[in-house]
């Protein structure tokens, strides 16, 4: 069950990345045909609306226009041919012309079936792919919203699947107490009384924008977060929308507001969203970090450690950041037969040393250049582990990410590495030591 | 008819009235006053002192450990203590005790106080709008002692004291009685107090609520934000901050801390309670530690609720809670022969805080009270010929901008043009009052609140700091600190990010990169660069903030360069600053 999970998070995390490709796809007018079909349709159906189409496009004015358009809805038809029945879970074929950045035009066919059931009848025509539905299948069904208030200000913000989004954050001056003020003591009060009670109003009203749209609730749950008590006063007020009112599923005390206080309010809510991806990202970060800390040796980062150790057999579960932007190499030493393989960061991609060979001097031949990434993702079954890929939305992942550069293991087995001690020496133009 | 106009020529004479008296006529009175009668006011403050007669006839006999000194040149216990001898070697370059400088400026406030009395003699001064509003402050003046800088005697020493402990350790009780027994709150108040209280079946709430002033606080018995009052003894001014003890305000209690020279560390004697409070998530060892980071350097420990049942003025009992006490805060760094007193007192009876306690409840412990110990304290170091600076704390509008803070350094005078950082606006000194009265000029170790002209309300936030336009405090984003990690199940490196407490500012701030790490036996720095660090380690970062913040380098002004990391509701690592970066 687990391994399927990996899988799907995997196969989540490719679909991610087709939908950032097709969206940044421009084609030249109306040829991009975007076409979905639910689960259950028939393709017998599809092919005839293609060939209607077909006829329709066919009385179009521009000649260029007309003939992309009619060269696209073939190729669908070419596409849908492979296909006998619609797969379990519906399927996606986009196609088109796109024109690259050199100005180049290419032309795209891609089908496939999603990784679950989507539900949407989908046939367009436009100068763009079309990928919301693709979105909205990737978008976990379940989104919870956070109220997080203290006395500096409030934050509203979202948790849906691995994503945490601030959607709106003000603060306040409240007066604090003074102790003081004689005479107007009172008057102070019940300014501060007037003022708070504005603010806890403030906040309501917000909260019914944030996470009311079309009179229906956003959110499938509601977390309410503060310091003070705020949020009692907030869930109590019937200034608070009763719609609201009844999706609040938990209220954590927190010791600070803003994003801190909503990182906070994640892990104290942690029980509530157990299933959510995030929390469980947070929590696989923080095993492998238990083990750096427990100093078990079982694990590894960086690129070429984490490669070590794959090929050892020993990595039990491989972390990635969804954004690694190392590229792999593949090159041919020229004059024989021997391949290289190289893993590059973008600023040494632009070194042209590493791509020069050092004994004759002379230039390898590129064999195949890929992100690393996506090479991981195809190949990591066959190394025998598992695959998580991870945002760096939350502390861990940050911190991984920053500090570990974005890739690393869980090792079945203690494996003893060279350079997991340090970073290597210090750089001493940046940082001088003696200044301390 | 006629009467009727006649009163309305009345009136008219009567609008007329002020203006025939200017201000003019009293500033002219003020030389003269100033060369004539300093004696005066000296005997009136004197003579204004009834309350604390009692003080000077207490004994002083066993007194535990009065005469430590806070900056002695004590022995580092960990080497994070070093911090501490690096601030006593750069107090001695500064080092002035507080009086005799002021002393010599004195002038201006002594005018002021005359100034007022002066009004008072003068019946035709009361018709003026300017006058009447002195009127109205000068009793309250005269009542206390003006401490201006007026005259030698009456120049207290400033203290700023706060009270820190577990929730219900009684910290607001305690200070609530000190206030009753100086006298700073009358018996009526506290009565009225008192049935306010019974009617809420919350009888022993009554003293803290001369502190606690919120509707919240006053609801739950809980102290949310720090309360201020202040006392005076023989000797000393004294300003007490009453911290919050509940976890959740524990931020608010950081930025309290941060303005004490001095913490009493509240214990609760009662049984189960000192055990809940000195347990891993209690507060009593968090505080403790909070204000050593925060730059206390004498902590007062007080047992307090001794006259409860479950206690009754046992000697075991307080032993007990003191032997437990004793290792932790010796490991915070704490010198038990110098930096620690401990005694035993009631707060809501009043017992051991200015009488020593009955003998007969008491046997055994015959060391001073607690009043008595602090008016006997040894001076402070103050800076006080350095340029002004004074992180703000809080700020609120009444006909205009008035800021509150602790002086760190320097002094303002009326009149004197300062710079609010990190905005770098020019302002300048409207009014100033140290605690609650109106004086000319304000000196380091005040607690002061200072109505500036020229910035709105709006555009100052607490933790802004007011310094002297000449040589303002350095601001930043990115710094570099060293660090030590108190406690963190995982590991930090590059990429996380915690709350930074550094003075009274609260800021978010985020690891940019480890530097190296530092050993804790001989100091020496790592020479590769580490990927992360663990509990118990010190290291070297860069920290990025969220905002810009005013801070200085710790070696140059301890005070602004020392902070508090924490996440999650727990305190994760306290260190100094070592550069600012930009």
């Amino acid at each position: 069950m687990e391994e399927n999970s990996a899988d799907r998070n995997v196969e989540i995390w490719k679909i991610k990345k087709l939908i950032k490709s097709l969206e940044l796809a421009r084609g030249n007018g109306t040829s991009m045909i975007s076409l979905i079909i639910p689960p259950k349709d028939q393709i017998a159906r599809i092919s005839k609306m293609l060939a209607d189409e077909f006829g329709t496009a066919s009385n179009i004015k521009s000649r260029v226009n007309r003939l992309s358009v009619l060269g696209a809805i073939t190729s669908v038809q070419q596409r849908l041919k492979l296909y006998a029945k619609v797969p379990p879970n519906g399927l996606v074929i986009y196609c088109g012309t796109i024109v690259t950045e050199e100005g180049k035009e290419k032309k795209v066919n891609i089908d496939f079936e999603p990784f679950k059931p989507i539900n949407t009848s989908l046939y367009l025509c436009d100068n763009k792919f079309h990928t919301e539905a693709l979105t909205a299948l990737l978008a976990d069904d379940n989104k919870f919203g956070f109220i997080i208030m203290d006395g500096n200000g409030a934050l509203f913000g979202t948790l849906q699947g691995n994503t945490r989004e601030v959607l709106h954050k003000f603060t306040v001056e409240l007066p604090k107490k003074h102790g003081r003020g004689g005479q107007s003591a009172l008057r102070f009060a019940r300014l501060r009384m007037e003022k708070r009670h504005n603010y806890v109003r403030k906040v309501a009203e917000v909260a019914t924008q944030m996470f009311i749209s079309n009179d229906k609730v956003t959110a499938a749950g509601l977390i309410l977060a503060g310091s003070a008590d705020f949020k009692t006063e907030l869930s109590q007020s019937d200034m608070f929308d009763p719609r609201l009112q009844v999706k609040i599923i938990k209220m954590v005390d927190i010791s600070y507001g803003g994003e801190n206080g909503f990182n906070q309010a994640i892990e104290l809510a942690a029980e509530s969203l157990a299933n959510v991806k995030f929390i469980q990202e947070k929590k696989l970060i923080g095993r492998y970090f238990d083990e750096i800390s427990q100093d078990t040796g079982k694990y590894c980062f960086g690129v070429d450690d984490t490669l070590k150790a794959l090929e050892l057999g020993a990595v039990e579960i491989l972390i990635c950041w969804e954004n690694l932007d190392i590229m792999r190499y593949m090159l041919k030493i020229p004059g024989t037969e021997a391949t290289k393989v190289l893993h590059l960061t973008p600023e040494q991609q632009k070194d042209n040393t590493h791509f020069t060979d050092k004994e004759s001097g002379t230039e390898m031949e590129l064999i195949e250049s890929q992100p690393l990434l996506e090479w991981l993702a195809n190949n990591y079954k066959s190394f025998g582990a598992t695959l998580e890929i991870i945002t760096d939305k939350s502390q861990e992942g940050s911190q991984f990410v920053r500090g570990f550069g974005g890739i690393g293991g869980i090792l079945r087995y203690k494996v003893d590495m060279q350079s997991l001690q340090g970073d290597g020496p210090l750089d001493d133009q940046v940082y001088d030591l003696d200044d301390y | 008819m006629e009467n009727e106009s006649l009163k309305l020529s009345g009136l008219n004479l009567n609008v007329n009235a002020p203006m025939f008296v200017p201000n003019i006529n009293a500033a002219a009175f003020v030389p003269s006053f100033l060369r004539t009668e300093p004696t005066v006011c000296e005997a009136q403050t004197l003579n204004q002192k009834p309350t604390m007669d009692t003080t000077e006839s207490s004994p002083t006999t066993d007194s535990p450990i009065p005469t430590s000194d806070a900056s002695p040149n004590n022995p580092p216990v960990d080497s994070w203590e070093e911090e501490a001898d690096k601030e006593h070697a750069e107090d001695l370059k500064v080092n002035k005790v507080l009086g005799h400088d002021i002393n010599g400026d004195g002038g201006e406030g002594t005018v002021h106080d005359n100034d007022e009395e002066k009004d008072i003699e003068d019946p035709e001064g009361e018709s003026d709008g300017d006058g009447a509003a002195d009127v109205e402050a000068a009793p309250k003046i005269k009542k206390k002692v003006v401490k201006g800088p007026a005259e030698s005697k009456s120049k207290k020493e400033h203290i700023n004291v706060v009270f820190i402990g577990h929730v219900d350790a009684g910290k607001s009780t305690i200070g609530g009685q000190i206030m009753f027994l100086t006298g700073m709150v009358d018996k009526r108040t506290l009565e009225k107090y008192e049935k306010e209280a019974r009617e809420k079946n919350r009888e022993s709430w009554y003293l803290s609520w001369a502190l606690d002033t919120n509707l919240e606080e006053r609801e739950k018995g809980k102290t949310v934000e720090v309360g201020h009052a202040s006392f005076e003894t023989e000797r000393k001014h004294f300003t007490i901050l009453d911290a919050p003890g509940h976890k959740s305000f524990v931020p608010n209690m950081i930025s309290g801390a941060s303005q004490a020279d001095l913490a009493v560390l509240v214990i609760s004697a009662r049984k189960g309670e000192f055990e809940t409070g000195f347990e891993k998530g209690g507060q009593t060892r968090e505080h403790a530690m909070l204000a050593k980071t925060a730059g206390v350097k004498h902590l007062v420990v007080l047992i307090n609720k001794m006259d409860d049942p479950t206690v009754n003025w046992d000697e075991e009992r307080y032993n007990e809670c003191k032997e437990k006490l004793l290792p932790y805060l010796k490991k915070l760094g704490f010198n038990p022969q110098k930096d620690l007193t401990f005694m035993p007192c009631s707060g809501l009876t009043g017992a051991g805080l200015k009488e020593p306690v009955d003998p007969k409840a008491c046997p055994w412990y015959s060391g001073q009270p607690f009043i008595p110990l602090l008016d006997d304290m040894p001076p402070l170091v103050r800076f006080v010929d350095r340029p002004f600076i004074m992180p703000i704390v809080d700020k609120y509008k009444d006909m205009g901008t008035v800021v509150l803070g602790k002086v760190e350094a320097g002094e303002a005078k009326k009149g004197q043009t300062l710079l609010v950082l990190p905005n770098k606006t020019p302002v300048v000194v409207d009014q100033l009052w140290s605690d609650e009265d109106e004086v000319t000029v304000v000196g380091p170790g005040e607690n002061v609140k200072i109505k500036l002209k020229g910035v709105e309300e709006e555009d100052i936030s607490s933790g802004f700091v007011l310094c002297d336009p000449n040589n303002s405090c350095k601001t930043g984003r990115i710094f570099d600190a060293q660090v030590v990690i108190l406690e963190h199940k995982s590991i930090i490196c590059a990429g996380y990010s915690a709350v930074c407490h550094i003075h009274t500012v609260a800021e978010e701030v985020s690891v940019k990169a480890l530097i190296c790490l530092v050993d804790k036996k001989t100091n020496e720095k790592s020479k590769i660069r580490p990927r992360f660090v663990k509990q118990d380690q010190i290291a070297i970062m860069r920290l990025e903030a969220a905002g810009v913040i005013c801070m200085e380098p710790f070696k140059d002004f301890p005070q602004m360069g020392r902070f508090t990391l924490r996440d999650e509701g727990r305190t994760i690592a306290i260190g100094k600053v070592l550069k600012v970066i930009e």
